[in-house]
């Protein structure tokens, strides 16, 4: 049964309200929780999907945005293979946001990671945020860029399913499978992606 | 089917038949043929489950299974590895109670196998947990969770290098911060993330080859996680250490298990990783904002100081003191000051050596930023202050003796010298010293005065007490009372009064190492108070706390040797009342107020009727035509001219009665015949010997010393040229008249010529320096000529009757020094 041959650490992070946890809940369990509250500190799924014939195990680490919880979710960000970064289109604040939270990505979490910039909720009518301003600032910023709704299921599960398949290729290329993860490979049959820069700080 | 089974029993380790069987494990599915043909392990595993998971774990087959793999252990990480293949299975159907099953069964091998190959099956069983604890079901995760700790307690003889525990250490926090609709359930979850955690410390924190639990992605998961649930307690009850692990096992609400986990974490950092713990604690009382208020705060840090081995406590406070001035916020520093006010007094036990001097010198440090930030908020800044202080004073208070005065010393040497141009921060700076010097002296408790005033202590306090504001020098008296005050008198003696009967004073007979230093340090003692009196900005405050001083030395020396001294000294302070035209009528009043009561005080401490008897002629008669001149002292007098002092002379004290008084009572009375005691004669003398003393030291700044210095305290050595080389006939009357004061013009020349002469001395080149001071050669002889005749009249009482023989001496001696310049 254990037979996925990659684990991908994902974490989200974004401003408190912006749909984290909807996203992640939408991913795991195809529903979207209409009255979900704050997550405090960290909140824990798995996924496994399946990426070109081969089983890819996100392990998707879904952080609290508020402010007071900060010291504890960035000590989440130094062991994810991507961090998904999640801004509210229909909420200006949560996009000026961005440049304080790519600092704290930047300090905290491994230079390789792969960073995608999200803008949720596309289902609201009051737009705030154009899709093109999202699309420079990701591309500046040199990030991977969709907008989804989580309530409509829209471009949720193609956000992980490409992150899963852009990590794969990543790995592939590295082509160095490496002990990472609790538990290591099993029989040799599981590879997960060993981050150097992640080995080298530890 | 027996038989069958035999025959293959040989064969279970062939991979062909191993991958057919694979294809088919599943209990449900498998007909009766199928598992003959699987290997032996597999069969014994297969058969521990029931048909219905309702039945449980089948007891029989579960012994048969351990008693399998205790007599193959190399089997053993099969058994795991197939346990977890069918869980991982059974997981993914949703058929918990299959997977419980499993982990029952894994627990129990776990449990029963204690050999090499355990190596091996760990890590099927972690995997398992891991595979638990990822599921979505709470069950499943505490479930998970309680196998992980029955896991943690087992202890391993051979460690395991490469495993890891990051995933739990995550997953756990998690847990701890669940926050699941049900309430229980959610309690439980949390509870759960605190054992987990409590078990990856237990398993890492006491081998140091497997995963550095003390690294900061961990600590920064873990510790949060605790104080989280620790913070959400109704009310915080501190204990000490020892009751928590009678407690253990009983805890069944967050709170109390992540205190309790937390206490383990502290007690077992060595002292390379206590900074690890601290930090994140530290972090998480900023991000949460719970410094205010501080109850949670002292609650936290008291646990840790509890558990914290002792040798290391110290190294919490130095943490809390890098941390005060960080961030933004009187109030969360004043929080953290009260914090740390709270704890110091644990570390002060166990610290030793520079690491108290490190302390208070951070202490003052933050004070001193204090008081050099320009605050918006007054008041807050004050209470950072206060609570600066107050931590100072508890960790002095748990302090050896010695080093109180240590402390002090070292307090003192901080406190900014007043005679140079004072600033406003820098007076408060100093008020602000002083008052941390005052609640350290009030935790020394004073057995010999020669220890409690170590002769440099002394020096500087004295020095000081001529120096600053007002209140400044109230403040300074009143560490002089905490230090003399032995018996406890100093709240009897807080003003001054004419009747001490009532006060109920304890005195003592004076030992002979205070006598001894009395005689030592009596002049410098005495004329620096002498000195005091004689201030310009002096309030009733002031009287009354130098009062108090003379009260408490004239208490706690109580002896025939000193009594002398201390008539001289109230007759001085009468003369200088009655002809010190600095004073206002009002401080004129309220010394001869103070003169009176120490008058009165001397018959009552020691015994002597026929002074008690004139004492108490003069209060009759002040009482009836001059009340003024009596204690309690007033802020203001209102006054007509024909009752001002100076008119009544027949009420003031009367040297030769006194005398007279003493002859009666028997003690060899040899009062000097002119009534300046203390004044200008001492005054000087004791002045050249200071400043001869602090040659070395300070007299350069002496000499640079602003004209701000008063003018009769003839400390500086320029303020003492200027008496003798202004050109007037140096005799007694001379000298006389320097104590009395000069008039007012002559005031303003010599103020004139003494700013002249600082100028020169700062700004002429040396020689030229050298140049016009060479003619003071031919003062020096006229000076030594006066201490000559001055040693040769018997102007000093008994008590320091060794002293003038023993002064000229150093006079001569530190002429040279003196007048290098």
């Amino acid at each position: 049964m254990e037979d996925y041959k990659f684990l991908f650490k994902v974490v989200l992070v974004g401003n408190a309200g912006v749909g984290k946890t909807c996203l992640v809940r939408r991913f795991t369990q195809g529903l979207f929780p209409p009255g979900q509250g704050a997550t405090i500190g960290v909140d824990f799924m798995i996924k496994t999907v399946e990426v070109d014939g081969e089983k890819v195990k996100l392990q998707i680490w879904d952080t609290a945005g508020q402010e007071r919880f900060r010291s504890i979710t960035q000590s989440y960000y130094r062991s994810a293979h991507a961090l998904i970064l999640v801004y509210d289109i229909s909420c200006q604040p949560t996009f000026d946001c961005l440049p304080d939270w790519l600092r704290e990505i930047e300090e905290y979490a491994s230079h390789k990671v792969l960073r995608i910039l999200v803008g949720n909720k596309t289902d609201r009518e009051d737009r705030e945020i154009p899709r093109h301003i999202g699309e420079d600032f990701a591309q500046r910023h040199g990030m991977y860029f969709l907008e989804t709704s989580a309530k409509e299921a829209e471009n949720v599960e193609r956000l992980f399913m490409e992150i899963a398949v852009e990590l794969m290729e990543q790995a592939k290329c590295k082509e160095l499978p490496k002990y990472d993860g609790s538990l290591g490979p099993i029989n040799g049959k599981t590879t997960s992606v060993g981050d150097g820069s992640c080995c080298l700080r530890s | 089917m027996s038989f069958v089974k035999c025959c293959f029993e040989s064969t279970e380790g062939h991979d062909f038949l191993d991958s057919l069987v694979q294809k088919c494990t599943d209990p449900g599915c498998c007909c009766g043929c199928c598992s003959a043909l699987r290997p032996r392990y597999k069969r014994l595993v297969d058969n521990i489950f029931p048909a219905s998971p309702q039945d449980g774990l089948v007891k029989s087959n579960m012994e048969k299974l351990t008693f399998y793999s205790l007599s193959s252990p190399e089997k053993l990480d099969r058994i795991g590895e197939y346990l977890f293949q069918k869980a991982s299975r059974d997981i993914y159907r949703r058929r918990h109670g299959f997977v419980i099953i499993a982990m029952e069964a894994m627990d129990q091998l776990l449990v029963a196998c204690h050999s090499q190959t355990l190596n091996l099956f760990v890590e099927s069983f972690l995997k398992m947990v891991q595979k638990l604890l990822e599921s979505t079901d709470p069950q499943l995760q505490i479930l998970a969770t309680q196998s992980f700790v029955r896991f943690a307690n087992i202890e391993e003889d051979t460690p395991s290098y490469h495993r890891r525990y990051d995933f739990f250490v995550s997953k756990f926090s998690a847990m701890c911060h669940s926050n699941h609709n049900d309430k229980p359930t959610r309690e439980n979850i949390r509870l759960a993330g605190i054992q987990g955690l409590q078990g990856v410390i237990r398993k890492t924190v006491s081998d140091d080859l497997v995963e550095n639990i003390w690294e900061a992605q961990h600590m920064d998961k873990i510790v949060p996680s605790l104080l989280y649930n620790m913070q959400t307690a109704e009310k915080y009850e501190t204990v000490s250490c020892m009751e928590t692990d009678t407690r253990d096992g009983l805890d069944d609400d967050p709170p109390r298990l992540a205190e309790a986990c937390l206490r383990e974490l502290v007690g077992r950092a060595s002292f390379g990783h206590i900074r690890s713990v601290l930090r994140p604690v530290l972090t998480h009382f900023d991000r949460h904002e719970l410094w205010v208020p501080t109850e949670f705060a002292v609650h936290t840090f008291k646990i840790i100081m509890f558990s914290i081995q002792a040798q290391y406590s110290y190294s919490v406070v130095e943490a809390l003191l890098q941390h005060l001035d960080a961030g933004v916020g009187t109030r969360v520093r004043a929080a953290r000051a009260a914090v740390l006010s709270s704890i110091v007094a644990f570390a002060a036990g166990d610290s030793v050596g520079p690491s108290v001097l490190e302390i208070i010198n951070n202490l003052l440090t933050n004070l001193r930023a204090s008081v050099a930030r320009d605050s918006e908020k007054e008041s807050d800044e004050k209470l950072y202050q206060e609570a600066l202080i107050n931590a100072l004073g508890e960790f002095a208070d748990h302090l050896p003796d010695f080093q109180k005065i240590d402390i002090m010393m070292f307090i003192v040497s901080k406190i900014p010298n007043q005679r140079g141009k004072g600033t406003k921060a820098d007076s408060m700076l100093q008020s602000i010293l002083l008052k941390s010097l005052l609640k350290v002296g009030s935790t020394y408790r004073t057995t010999e005065l020669s220890k409690a005033f170590p002769a440099a202590f002394l020096d500087a306090l004295l020095r000081l007490s001529g120096a600053g504001e007002a209140a400044t020098r109230a403040l300074l008296q009143r560490i002089l009372h905490t230090l003399l005050d032995r018996r406890g008198n100093a709240a009897a003696l807080a003003a001054p009064t004419v009747d001490y009967a009532k006060l109920g004073l304890i005195v003592e007979k004076c030992s002979r190492p205070d006598l001894i230093f009395i005689s030592k340090h009596g002049y410098a003692i005495f004329s620096s108070l002498y000195d005091g009196l004689q201030l310009e900005s002096n309030t009733a405050e002031n009287v009354c706390a130098i009062y108090t001083t003379l009260a408490l030395l004239c208490v706690e020396l109580a002896s025939e040797e000193t009594v002398c001294d201390m008539l001289q000294l109230i007759l001085s302070m009468q003369q200088s009342a009655l002809s010190n035209p600095v004073l206002s009528t009002a401080q004129a009043c309220r010394v001869h107020g103070a003169a009176l009561a120490l008058l009165a005080l001397v018959p009552h401490v020691l015994l002597l009727p026929a002074l008690q008897e004139y004492v108490a002629q003069i209060i009759e008669a002040r009482r009836e035509e001059a009340p003024h001149l009596l204690p309690p002292l007033l802020e203001d007098y209102d006054l007509s001219p024909s009752k001002m002092p100076n008119k009544l002379p027949y009420l003031m004290i009367d040297q030769m009665a006194l005398a007279e008084c003493l002859k009666a009572c028997g003690v060899e009375a040899r009062l000097q015949p002119a009534a300046p005691y203390a004044g200008a004669a001492l005054a000087q003398r004791h002045s050249w010997v200071e400043a001869g003393a602090a040659q070395g030291r300070d007299s350069l700044a002496d000499i640079s010393a602003g004209p701000n210095a008063e003018l009769d305290s003839a400390n500086s050595s320029p303020g003492v040229q200027r008496h003798c080389g202004g050109g007037e006939s140096v005799s007694l009357e001379a000298l006389r008249r320097a104590a009395s004061g000069p008039s007012e013009a002559e005031r303003r020349e010599a103020e004139r010529r003494r700013a002249t002469l600082n100028d020169t001395f700062r700004t002429a080149p040396f020689d030229h320096l050298l140049l016009i001071t060479q003619p003071k050669y031919e003062i020096k002889e006229k000076l030594e000529e006066i201490f000559n005749s001055l040693s040769e009249e018997p102007l000093l009482g008994v008590g320091v009757g060794g002293s003038p023989a023993g002064k000229p001496t150093p006079c001569t001696k530190y002429f040279p020094e003196l007048f290098l310049y």
